[in-house]
């Protein structure tokens, strides 16, 4: 199975400590969400756990080894971060192309994920020409595009319109059920209750909570008092 | 990897304008040496005009300084890390995948030079040398300055990750400060620098010295740079928080 493992996680850049001593697991067959206010470490602690960022101290492994270790990496795990970026001038179909070349992807592949991100339509247009909205689903076929059995979603609910969201909570449940690990890191309560199993609170780059949601709250109301308890 | 790098290239249009400026440098050269006149009963003139040939690896400086460096500037440096955690495999396909497209540059370059080249001696009158040697090891020096320079641009981009800073480094590096620095360690040592070895391979000699490095070895000089510049970058870029 595999999970993602979170052990003893410490990240210092200069004299600011990103992350400290954070421990918890990402289970599969579950959407885990991971919150905390802007600046709590969530993207930190993703970035290390993908090997854009090196820890300090502790390590991340997916499915039992770290990800700078993994053959193909884009067939054992999908991302989808924030900072990604697209080459403005560059077609849709072809950044997902360049992506599948790089992974040896056959490339069908990138025609069923523009299907199921609904981008076929427009596939043939430029990044530049996307709204915010198109490029978060764009960033979703990227992740999608090597099957794999983990995903890593930062924010992904950003700049997504009302039928955007409900498609992403229908996906991300979606590839759950498939017996997928999924982590959603997200500031936005409103959008977990309805889409996690699982939560983990960081705050101040320190580790506040971590269990399932019936734990802490099914409501909204209930999770962002809880959320509040434990962040402050 | 490098099927990929290869659909960067392809996906996108900016990296053939630039290569495009290639060949019109030459017409434009080799006309203006003419125009200028230059004697085209004169073999060094000839040599002259084909090695505008090796003038052209500016453009592939440029173009490979946009390989690591342009990936910054867009962000896609975080998919292409994704793709391949290990970095120092990036940098190796990029150096195999910059290098080839600008020999392959080079090679339309040297063309281009022969053809004006014969086109202008045709019109007044010169004896086109296509036999003697110096002819072909002017082109093929020309193309593989196009070749090494691409390869100094992509370890350059990979140390100097803002483009417009790497490539205003890089050119006032030629413009300027190499020569400036030229005249301060005395011709003996300056013609191991960057310009002088790619004028050397090149067979340009657009500075007139005579002190110039043997073509072949201009050219593993500048193989000496590009592969220092690609350790430096794999010793600060690729290990550097990709956040």
């Amino acid at each position: 199975m595999a999970e993602i493992e979170v052990r003893g996680l410490t990240k210092v850049f200069g004299r600011v400590t990103a992350v400290r001593d954070v421990s918890f697991t990402a289970h599969a067959g579950m959407v885990t969400g991971l919150l905390g206010p802007n600046g709590s470490g969530k993207t930190t602690t993703l970035r290390i756990a993908l090997g854009l960022v090196r820890a300090t101290a502790g390590e991340v492994l997916i499915g039992g080894v770290r990800y700078a270790s993994l053959d193909r990496p884009r067939r054992v795990v999908g991302a989808m971060l924030e900072s990604t970026g697209f080459h403005p001038g560059r077609r849709a179909r072809d950044h997902l192309r360049v992506l599948a070349a790089a992974d040896e992807i056959p490339d069908r592949r990138v025609d069923e994920v523009l299907d199921l991100s609904g981008l076929s339509d427009s596939a043939g247009r430029p990044v530049r020409q996307f709204s915010l909205g198109m490029r978060q689903r764009l960033g979703l076929a990227a992740a999608m595009l090597g099957d794999p059995q983990v995903l890593v979603l930062d924010e992904p609910a950003n700049g997504l319109d009302p039928d955007g969201a409900a498609w992403l909570r229908a996906t991300v449940r979606d590839l759950a059920r498939q017996g997928r690990t999924v982590v959603v890191a997200s500031h936005v309560l409103g959008e977990v209750t309805r889409t996690v199993d699982h939560v983990v609170i960081l705050s101040a780059g320190e580790l506040r909570f971590a269990g399932p949601l019936s734990e802490i709250g099914q409501t909204n109301d209930a999770l962002e008092s809880a959320f509040r308890k434990v962040t402050t | 990897m490098i099927r990929s790098e290869f659909r960067k290239l392809t996906t996108i249009r900016a990296p053939w304008l630039l290569l495009a400026a290639g060949p019109l440098l030459v017409v434009a050269g080799v006309t203006g040496l003419v125009e200028s006149g230059g004697n085209v009963h004169d073999p060094s003139t000839q040599r002259t005009a084909l090695a505008h040939t090796g003038l052209a690896a500016i453009f592939t400086l440029i173009f490979g300084i946009l390989a690591v460096a342009g990936e910054y500037r867009h962000s896609t440096i975080t998919d292409t890390y994704l793709s391949s955690p290990r970095r120092s495999r990036v940098i190796a396909a990029k150096l195999s995948v910059y290098g080839l497209t600008s020999a392959a540059a080079g090679l339309v370059c040297s063309g281009v030079a022969l053809a004006t080249t014969a086109a202008w001696w045709a019109e007044r009158g010169g004896q086109l040398h296509l036999s003697a040697a110096d002819t072909w090891l002017t082109l093929a020096g020309g193309v593989a300055a196009n070749c090494a320079f691409a390869a100094i641009g992509v370890g350059v981009g990979a140390l100097i990750r803002n483009p417009a800073a790497a490539i205003a480094t890089a050119l006032a590096w030629f413009a300027l400060i190499e020569g400036i620095v030229g005249q301060l360690v005395g011709s003996g040592l300056a013609r191991w620098l960057p310009f002088y070895a790619g004028e050397a391979l090149g067979r340009s000699n657009l500075s007139a010295t005579a002190r110039l490095l043997p073509q072949w070895g201009g050219g593993l000089m500048l193989l000496a740079y590009a592969a220092a510049f690609a350790a430096a970058a794999g010793f600060t870029t690729l290990r550097r928080d990709v956040t």
